[in-house]
């Protein structure tokens, strides 16, 4: 289920260039699908669901945060 | 020292002993997933800095050919944690089979990495062409050396294929899908 989910988000992430033209709208999309199959990885893969809630809100929070600060940064160079 | 003085001091990770495999492993996780943050933000600033060069660079990339290599990635991934199931499990065996699949796709997105290389340098981009293809060379590089160890790391856990072991070596292999996962969009993808 995880591994359907996963290939299911990466080819969505390569559809997203051909199918939307806005770029942040694009970019929210990219960086959305980066953001859930890094969860996936984080509780199904790395085996992170039963651990301590501390180390999963960290190796979340690296992806959220990572993804975030990118899409941050690219609104306000749309924005300027 | 007595034994059990040893025993005592070989324990001590504390909340670090929660985490599947070898604590020693997470330290250098978390090590790397710094790092990597730190130059993908780096990235992210210098794209920012300079739009126009680095949508110039990243319109020469091939996209399509990363794509297949995060397919890649995260299969080898899902054979990982299939592996680490059946070692946990005691099937060594299947688990053997198992990492022998993730370690074969691992090489197979090294090999796809290699061909995008070779398309890249040769339309002349390198290194020292731009601030973008220093940052792109440097940071796939640095991610395809993990690839690299990482599969060096799974074929030593491979001959016990003992739970812990298996449990050490696909963690970090794990790492290694994450971090593409986060880079191959804000690389290949969002528009600068």
């Amino acid at each position: 289920m995880a591994w359907l989910t996963l290939i299911g988000l990466a080819l969505a992430t390569l559809l997203v260039p051909t199918l939307v033209s806005r770029p942040l709208l694009a970019n929210a999309l990219l960086l959305t699908f980066a953001a859930l199959k890094g969860r996936r990885i984080v509780l199904d893969f790395l085996d992170l669901r039963a651990a301590p809630a501390l180390w999963r809100g960290v190796v979340s929070a690296w992806v959220v945060i990572v993804v975030l600060f990118a899409w941050l940064v690219s609104a306000v160079v749309a924005l300027i | 020292m007595s034994a059990t003085d040893c025993e005592q001091e070989g324990a001590g990770w504390g909340i670090l002993e929660d985490l599947p495999g070898d604590p020693m492993i997470w330290v250098l996780i978390f090590s790397e997933l710094a790092a990597f943050g730190l130059f993908l933000g780096a990235f992210v600033v210098a794209r920012a800095l300079q739009p126009a060069l680095f949508a110039a660079g990243q319109a020469t990339l091939d996209a399509h050919l990363a794509g297949i290599n995060t397919i890649v990635l995260v299969t080898s991934g899902w054979a990982a944690a299939r592996a680490t199931a059946a070692a946990r499990a005691g099937e060594r065996g299947r688990a053997r089979g198992w990492l022998f699949g993730a370690m074969a796709l691992g090489c197979v997105f090294i090999a796809v990495k290699l061909t995008e290389y070779a398309g890249e340098i040769g339309l002349g981009n390198g290194l020292e062409t731009s601030p973008f293809f220093t940052l792109y060379f440097l940071l796939t590089g640095f991610h395809l050396l993990h690839v690299g160890l990482g599969i060096v790391i799974l074929a030593v856990v491979f001959r016990g294929a003992r739970a812990t072991g298996v449990e050490t070596g696909t963690a970090f292999w794990h790492m290694v899908d994450l971090l593409w996962i986060v880079m191959f969009p804000i690389i290949y993808l969002v528009h600068p």
